[in-house]
């Protein structure tokens, strides 16, 4: 109704009142958004389906379905209930649409856009600059949880298994581990504060904080257990929401004893293939959670190193890697006898690609 | 007198079923009522048995008549058989020593025909009853010669009679009337109870009835499994006519899912413009769910003057289609999935992967490669979980894959029938200009099409009468196998 009211406003008033041509009312036209109270949900889908494939926005129909929908209260666009779709939409909503996708047409990433997202079924706040969980690393749990499965003596028993995540990010593996082995115990360690506050978040939004212990740390600073112990204040935040400044000696005295497992997702991206990646991943993930230095290994590297002294006798590591580092881990591993840990398997993720290893420590 | 009953008769529900087929308020006695519908069904074929079941009485009488079945030569015929070897196992299993396997299968035998010959011999018994009450009607014997009737003991009781010498039986009603010093007043009384009499005693056998006719009825193998129900709109020349009917008919499924009590979840929504819907499917959960749903597969016609749509422009009547498919939802036991066997498209496949990539298309692709058969699911953001949505689609499919292997060396020439065959064939028509329902399997109309639609009553009659429509006809394959069997 708009345009062509302006249209017979142009007309009336003859074309001396703008200077430019008698098609005015087109060229000057803007891309409106629908007027509230006329749109629904299909309408709004493919109107910014549209705006963001002109802007040369990756996954442009993805984007704004998830966008709709999350407005509109559903996680995607095809569980929306059916009555939904032709809805008219309130004005709030529409408004809510529009700054959402403002963000996406900066590139931000969807799931910082709705500020939460999908892992193993479990639903987590999502903020930058922490990590996005990728969908290779459900297949990491998957695998965690069927070998946990078969060694029936570690299930059952109150606090087992003990786990240790190392680079927890978001809390996406420690807090889908912990919803599923009810009798497990998380040790979660993240050198960045704010993946701290977040797998914190998480933890309380799905009440597991009882069971996971979440810790600052910087893993790689100092490779020696003993300076690393000394040198430290470790902030200890547990159940209870009370952050408890704690100092302690060394590893070894920690309260809490040798792990079964230590579970991982590195950052394993060769530092030459980072200024390849996606303006989304580029510009709002933290660097630090994808550069594994020259050659993707330098954070598996230090976990490998450490691991000896913190697991127990055939405990397991389970790491996602990069496809070309199954072969690297392995020279690696066998340059270093002294630790006494064995590659024992090697999974491929649903694409085919070596992405997950299994190492077992044997010996004294 | 007798007029009265006939009347009294007519309005009690239990014997609704015979009566209502020819009510002769003509005849004098009641029993000539009975023996006429017995007539009626042996006059019209006495040959062909199976013509007489599929033709004339399953549409002419109205379907809960299963003493109409009961009448049936074949059916009593079947059952003193089965009787008999059930006495037979008996004898054989107590007397007869036979080894270890042989025994299992007699006694699973035994165990299976056990309830049935119980039905058989009580049924016996109800309809001696029945006889001795009709005879007491018509000729006022010694009341002590019924033993069987509990008038006999209430009239007894009531009247302070002395029993009479059972030796030495009365010969004329005066004699009775003498004895037992009846007068006119006590011999109403006496009607009453009988009349009494005979509505428990008719009652009562019409459960048996009821509950051997449900003994007899094969058990389906897949009836208390759960489903996965699809929808898919039809094609016409123009228009979408079919693509509104298609969400309308989804639409009544997820209603009668509430009605019942059932757990409605949605795997897949794929909608139309306008408003309507192209294909869809949902997983049913709950008790007998495909029990009642698996005669709802096939094609559903719809004939309208659309309201809305593009066909709404010229107001003719349209003519559209939509086909249901009800798949019962497998155990993981049922049917074994081979990793090799399988491959899974995401859209991750192009590129690096992992850490490299930050895509939130998390829809799943399964192809089942000796089939086939390919599910694509994108109902969550979490890939493991369209997975898993997947594969539960994939199996049920397999399943009903199996199924159809074991239907298909059945032949079967019922009328209700579930698997592709039916699949294609046109099963009902909702009229909406004419405002009724058909399904021409059972010649069922319906009217109120909104009513119908909303998934509630309406819808849950039709099952009903399927269901036992489809167990009538299973119970005459049974016969008619025993028949040619016998010969």
């Amino acid at each position: 109704m708009e345009l062509w009211g302006r249209m017979l406003w142009a007309l009336l008033s003859g074309p001396g009142r703008r200077g430019s041509t008698r098609g005015w009312a087109f060229s000057s036209w803007q891309p409106q958004p629908p007027l509230a109270g006329l749109s629904s949900a299909i309408e709004l889908v493919s109107h910014w389906t549209g705006v963001f494939e002109k802007r040369g926005i990756p996954e442009a129909r993805e984007s704004s379905e998830y966008i709709v929908a999350h407005v509109l209260g559903a996680k995607t666009f095809q569980s929306l209930r059916p009555a939904l779709w032709t809805q008219p939409l309130t004005s709030q909503q529409l408004q809510c649409i529009r700054e959402l996708s403002s963000r996406r047409l900066q590139r931000m990433p969807v799931q910082y856009i709705l500020g939460e997202w999908d892992f193993q079924g479990l639903s987590l706040r999502m903020v930058p600059p922490v990590f996005i969980p990728r969908p290779e690393t459900e297949e990491l749990v998957e695998w965690v949880l069927e070998e946990v499965a078969q060694r029936s003596h570690a299930v059952g028993s109150p606090g087992s298994p003990l786990i240790l995540e190392v680079g927890c990010g978001s809390g996406a593996i420690s807090l889908s581990l912990l919803s599923q082995l009810p009798q497990s115990r998380v040790i979660a360690v993240d050198k960045r504060e704010a993946a701290i506050s977040l797998t914190h978040e998480n933890a309380q939004r799905l009440r597991l904080q009882d069971r996971i212990w979440i810790i600052h740390l910087d893993m790689t600073s100092g490779c020696q257990l003993g300076t690393l112990g000394t040198n430290l204040q470790v902030w200890l935040i547990r159940s209870r929401g009370r952050p408890k400044v704690w100092h302690e000696r060394s590893w070894t005295h920690l309260p809490w004893g040798p792990m079964d497992l230590i579970v991982s997702n590195p950052p394993y991206v060769f530092h030459q293939d980072m200024e390849q990646l996606a303006p989304e991943i580029r510009s709002y993930e933290d660097p630090a959670a994808l550069d594994g230095g020259e050659e993707g290994m330098d954070i598996i590297t230090h976990i490998l190193a450490l691991a000896p002294r913190l697991l127990k006798d055939s405990g397991s590591i389970f790491l996602e890697v990069d496809p070309r580092h199954p072969e690297l881990v392995s020279s690696w591993l066998q340059s270093r006898p002294d630790l006494y840990l064995n590659l024992v398997a090697v999974r491929r993720d649903f694409c085919g690609r070596p992405r997950f290893l299994h190492i077992r420590r044997s010996g004294p | 007198m007798n007029r009265h009953l006939c009347v009294w008769l007519f309005r009690h529900p239990s014997l609704n079923g015979y009566l209502q087929c020819h009510i002769q308020l003509h005849s004098h006695q009641f029993r000539q009522i009975h023996l006429d519908t017995r007539l009626q069904v042996f006059r019209q074929n006495r040959n062909c048995i199976l013509h007489l079941l599929s033709k004339n009485w399953s549409r002419r009488y109205c379907h809960q008549d299963t003493k109409m079945l009961w009448k049936h030569k074949a059916l009593q015929k079947y059952m003193e058989n089965l009787s008999k070897e059930y006495q037979t196992l008996e004898q054989c299993l107590q007397h007869i020593p036979v080894n270890e396997e042989n025994r299992r299968s007699l006694n699973r035998r035994h165990a299976e025909l056990a309830p049935l010959a119980a039905i058989y011999q009580e049924i016996q018994e109800t309809e001696q009853a029945i006889e001795e009450l009709e005879s007491m009607c018509k000729s006022r014997q010694s009341l002590a010669l019924w033993p069987r009737l509990e008038c006999s003991s209430v009239i007894i009781a009531h009247f302070n009679l002395e029993l009479l010498d059972s030796s030495n039986p009365p010969t004329s009603a005066s004699q009775v009337a003498g004895t037992t010093g009846l007068n006119k007043q006590d011999e109403k009384q006496l009607q009453e109870l009988a009349l009494e009499e005979r509505q428990t005693i008719d009652q009562k056998i019409n459960m048996l009835y009821n509950e051997l006719f449900q003994s007899l009825v094969p058990k389906e193998k897949y009836d208390k499994n759960d489903v996965i129900l699809e929808v898919t709109a039809g094609r016409t020349t123009g228009g979408d006519i079919c693509q509104q009917f298609t969400r309308e008919i989804f639409d009544m499924y997820q209603n009668y899912s509430c009605y019942k009590h059932w757990q409605f979840e949605l795997l897949n929504y794929t909608p139309a413009d306008y408003g309507g819907l192209h294909h869809a499917a949902a997983r049913i959960s709950g008790d007998g769910v495909y029990k009642h749903l698996k005669y709802e597969g096939g094609i559903h016609r719809v004939q309208r003057i659309p309201e809305v749509g593009l066909s709404s422009r010229m107001q003719r009547i349209h003519t559209g289609t939509m086909s249901v498919i009800v798949l019962p939802q497998p155990d993981e036991v049922d049917v074994k999935l081979d990793p090799k066997d399988l491959r899974i498209d995401t859209f991750r496949a192009k590129g690096a992967g992992g850490q490299h990539v930050n895509k939130t298309d998390s829809a799943v692709r399964l192809v089942h490669i000796p089939t086939g058969l390919v599910v694509e699911c994108q109902q969550e953001r979490s890939q493991i979980k369209n997975k898993e949505i997947a594969f539960r689609v994939l199996r049920a499919r397999l399943y009903q894959q199996i199924i159809e292997k074991d239907k298909r060396q059945q032949q079967s020439a019922r009328k209700l029938q579930v698997g592709t065959r039916a699949q294609s064939e046109r099963i009902r028509t909702y009229n909406f200009t004419q405002d009724r329902v058909s399904d021409h399997r059972i010649a069922y109309e319906v009217r109120d099409i909104k009513e119908f639609l909303c998934g509630g009553k309406g819808l849950d009659q039709l099952i009903q009468r399927l269901l036992q429509s489809a167990d009538e006809e299973a119970i005459a394959e049974l016969l008619d196998e025993h028949l040619k069997s016998a010969k």
